[in-house]
């Protein structure tokens, strides 16, 4: 068993352990990333519903605010995703 | 499936990349970005041509359909993207910029839904440009409002806070509103092929196709547009 394990470990090279690095660091960078931003977006919509349904008059106006600041609130996502491109595709 | 998914992969990772040598510069360019791009130009300007020959009749005649459509199209642009301009008459001034932008990344992200074409803001040199575009749009209606004083107040107006300042508004944001759109677009990309892959393709790949490429498309596209405005707006706004 431990025998096997070291042939097995033998065989993975520091390329390997690389390669196996970025993938986890980009898979994670992307999850933990987008926790804060789903939960902000949350936070937006579901204020910009409660002043919908107080006030069903201001839906314009409210509908564009909104939309304006769940754009804000993903651009941390989006840095999160940039981090991993740059960790998938560019860094060696 | 094993294949394709091997094709996306690689085409994911690197770019058919051609190299344009003028005047002793080598530019490296995508030729395919270049050709899609130019399609959904073509397609905005055959909206227009279509538009042009649709609409025009006698003044006294009642409107046309293609005029009623027209009529809440643009009722629908002026009230969610340019009411939000916090002067009066600033708007109107700007709606051919912000509804090019608009019709241009809209036919962008829709050029997806036609076989054997992608969309071109799935590259992020196209995203990024129109980004960059935008800020110096901003800039100028910057310093038309305000004057070169103006500008040097926006930027040292505390003087220790400059560095952050400019980092944030003339790197970050650019950035991040070009990655945004090209993070989605390329996201749904991404979905779209993964599952046309994997699973059979009858009804699944029309509700992805009509969910993503119709629905996020627009939405997309507005959101880049609202940020455009609220960018310019940010910038010509008194206070």
């Amino acid at each position: 068993m431990l025998q096997e394990a070291q042939v097995a470990a033998g065989g993975v090279s520091g390329a390997d352990l690389v390669q196996v690095a970025k993938f986890l660091a980009a898979g994670l960078c992307m999850g933990i990333g987008s926790l804060g931003p789903g939960i902000g977006i949350g936070n937006v919509v579901a204020h910009a519903l409660d002043s919908t349904a107080r006030q069903p008059e201001m839906r314009g106006p409210l509908f564009s605010t909104m939309i304006i600041g769940c754009a804000f609130v993903e651009t941390t996502a989006i840095y999160a995703l940039l981090v991993s491109i740059i960790l998938l595709f560019v860094a060696k | 499936m094993r294949e394709q998914l091997g094709k996306l992969l690689e085409h994911l990772g690197q770019k058919e990349v051609a190299t344009w040598h003028i005047g002793g510069l080598a530019i490296q360019v995508d030729p395919k970005t270049i050709v899609l791009s130019g399609i959904a130009s073509i397609l905005v300007l055959v909206l227009a041509l279509f538009l042009r020959r649709a609409l025009r009749q006698p003044i006294e005649e009642k409107p046309n359909r293609t005029q009623g459509a027209l009529d809440i199209a643009m009722d629908l642009l002026d009230s969610q993207l340019l009411g939000n301009f916090s002067s009066p008459g600033f708007g109107a001034r700007m709606l051919p910029f912000i509804g090019t932008l608009f019709l241009y990344i809209l036919a962008s992200n829709w050029l997806s839904l036609l076989p054997g074409l992608e969309a071109p803001t799935a590259d992020p040199n196209v995203t990024i440009g129109l980004a960059l575009m935008v800020l110096v749009m901003s800039h100028y209606f910057l310093v038309r409002t305000k004057g070169l004083r103006g500008l040097g107040k926006e930027y040292f107006s505390p003087w220790w806070l400059s560095p952050i300042k400019i980092l944030s508004e003339l790197v970050a944001r650019p950035l991040s509103h070009g990655f945004r759109l090209f993070g989605n677009v390329f996201a749904e990309f991404v979905l779209v092929t993964i599952f046309l892959a994997k699973l059979e393709p009858f009804v699944v790949p029309i509700g992805l196709r009509a969910i993503f490429g119709i629905g996020f498309g627009f939405i997309q596209a507005f959101v880049f547009t609202i940020l455009t405005v609220a960018y310019i707006n940010l910038a010509i706004e008194k206070h």
